[in-house]
């Protein structure tokens, strides 16, 4: 325990003038000190230390349906009256909680990593051009798409009320973890003698950039489509990976997207437990994506660029390539119904563009 | 030198991953899960906890259900795999755990609940989990 020697020691007294003695100082109220909602609160740490979560205790760790206060009122204090009211529009925890947000943050602070000096960077070396040029088309468009998530996620932020601080801090770290994708897919694009492609169609990320009718609907776009596809393209560019700087990448991208999708899923869940009615406009909002999605599918960049990385080189691009190509999608597609079997959601492949269906591909493309 | 799969050889393993603080950061860190692993018909449990892997123990079949997921190959494919490591320090091209669990038709991660929160925690801790078996390099091992 500190003592008053202690706090001489990190806070010298006073030497004061006569003058300044002289200077009248209202005597302290100290009127504050008795204004507590609850006081004598110990949270003592346990196995995986002073986690968030574990601060949800009496009532700080009440947190109600609603939560009309507009103000930047931390959870438990004392609000002031007459505050101006901020942009909160999100004030309903069916349109945001996620009951594993809190641990979702503490492992995305435990589990950090750093581009510039985790990943072996000398390591890597010279690949023939026509791969290192479809690595490097593939990590404009994952750059791309990063720089879309970090738009997304923090426009709709500061939309969130205060009292759902878990979701507010655990979507601080997916735009970090945006920002950090971005870094090391442009390092990737830089530190082998290629440089950036093209900019991919945005079809998609249009759809999810003018997204403002909620954010559940956004989440649905955001994990389902973009992050469940980029993740399953991540985790095959890992099985293809020509060296350890690529695979250390996309392992640890692999993680990050995991608990992003993690938070969307659940999120998801929680709010057609909670308002079953949601399910008309996220089964809408699917509907909508997927033809976005099939549209952006037509442009050839991204999918020539994977066959090539895919087939390890143009030459085994048209065929092997092409091959995984399609075997990635039909994982994507198996991943999103499982998603939304989960879900509840009455989603199934013949609902999907032809695209991706399997046996209905071909006459698709033809 | 450990006989794979034994709760001896997992033991091993758990720890060198245990006092290797390396294997606790760069993208690993702390891990909170429990995993089954499936070597054919043997099934064993990992507990981590932290930054430690506290326990590993033999299970039943029934016991899977405590598992958030589990590992299943046939053993000859285990040893394929940890040969791998063997010889390269690290698993390698075809032998990471994302790739078995791309490239074998049945996968490599399963559960028997279908709880995708607890399902999804193989993805979440993929980096902990190569570095698990990636410690496996630095024991002998028999089969």
């Amino acid at each position: 325990m500190a003592t008053a020697k202690d706090a001489d020691r990190v806070r010298p007294a006073l030497t004061l003038t006569k003058e300044e003695l002289e200077v009248e100082v209202p005597e302290p109220r100290l009127n504050w000190m008795n204004q507590w909602r609850e006081w004598g609160v110990r949270v003592r740490p346990g196995n995986k230390g002073l986690t968030l979560g574990s601060l949800n205790v009496g009532l700080y760790g009440e947190i109600p349906m609603n939560w009309p206060d507009r103000s930047r009122n931390p959870r438990g204090a004392i609000g002031v009256t007459g505050t101006p009211p901020v942009a909160i529009q999100i004030k309903d925890k069916v349109d945001l909680w996620a009951p594993c947000a809190a641990d979702l943050y503490e492992e995305a602070i435990q589990r950090r990593w750093a581009p510039a000096t985790d990943v072996d960077w000398k390591a890597i070396h010279p690949l023939p051009e026509d791969i290192e040029r479809a690595i490097c088309q593939v990590c404009t468009e994952i750059c791309q798409y990063a720089i879309i998530d970090v738009e997304v996620i923090t426009s709709w932020q500061h939309q969130m009320a205060y009292g759902y601080h878990e979701v507010k801090q655990f979507l601080a770290t997916t735009t970090l973890d945006a920002t950090r994708r971005h870094e090391a897919f442009r390092k990737r694009a830089l530190v082998n003698g290629g440089g950036l492609g093209y900019e991919g169609p945005c079809q998609v990320s249009r759809l999810l950039l003018e997204s403002s009718g909620g954010w559940t609907e956004t989440v649905t776009g955001l994990i389902l489509i973009r992050a469940l596809f980029t993740q399953v393209m991540i985790r095959y560019l890992n099985r293809f990976a020509y060296n350890g700087v690529e695979r250390k990448i996309y392992e640890c991208v692999t993680q990050d997207f995991a608990r992003l999708i993690t938070y969307g899923v659940e999120h998801i869940k929680y709010a057609l437990a909670h308002a079953p009615d949601k399910q008309g406009s996220i089964l809408t909002t699917l509907a909508i994506g997927f033809r976005m999605f099939n549209r952006d599918l037509r442009d050839p960049v991204l999918r020539e660029a994977l066959a090539i990385v895919f087939g390890g080189g143009i030459a085994g691009a048209r065929n092997e390539g092409m091959l995984v190509f399609y075997e990635m999608l039909d994982e994507y597609v198996q991943e999103l119904l499982d998603a939304c079997q989960y879900l509840r959601l009455p989603v199934s492949i013949e609902q999907l563009p032809k695209v991706f269906q399997k046996d209905q591909r071909h006459s698709a493309e033809n | 030198m450990a006989k794979f799969p034994s709760v001896a050889w997992f033991d091993a393993v758990r720890d060198i991953y245990n006092k290797d603080d390396a294997m606790h950061g760069a993208g690993s860190g702390t891990c909170n899960c429990v995993v089954g692993v499936q070597v054919g018909r043997e099934l064993f449990r990992l507990t981590f906890e932290g930054f430690e892997c506290s326990q590993a123990e033999m299970i039943t079949k029934a016991q899977l259900d405590d598992c958030d997921f589990y590992l299943h190959m046939a053993a000859k494919d285990w040893r394929t795999m940890l040969q791998n490591i063997q010889e390269h320090g690290h698993a390698t091209d075809n032998f990471t755990l994302n790739t078995l669990d791309l490239g074998r038709v049945e996968g490599l991660s399963a559960s028997t609940h279908n709880d995708q929160y607890r399902e999804d925690l193989f993805f979440r801790y993929n980096q902990t989990l190569q570095f698990f078996f990636d410690g496996s390099a630095r024991i002998q091992t028999t089969f």
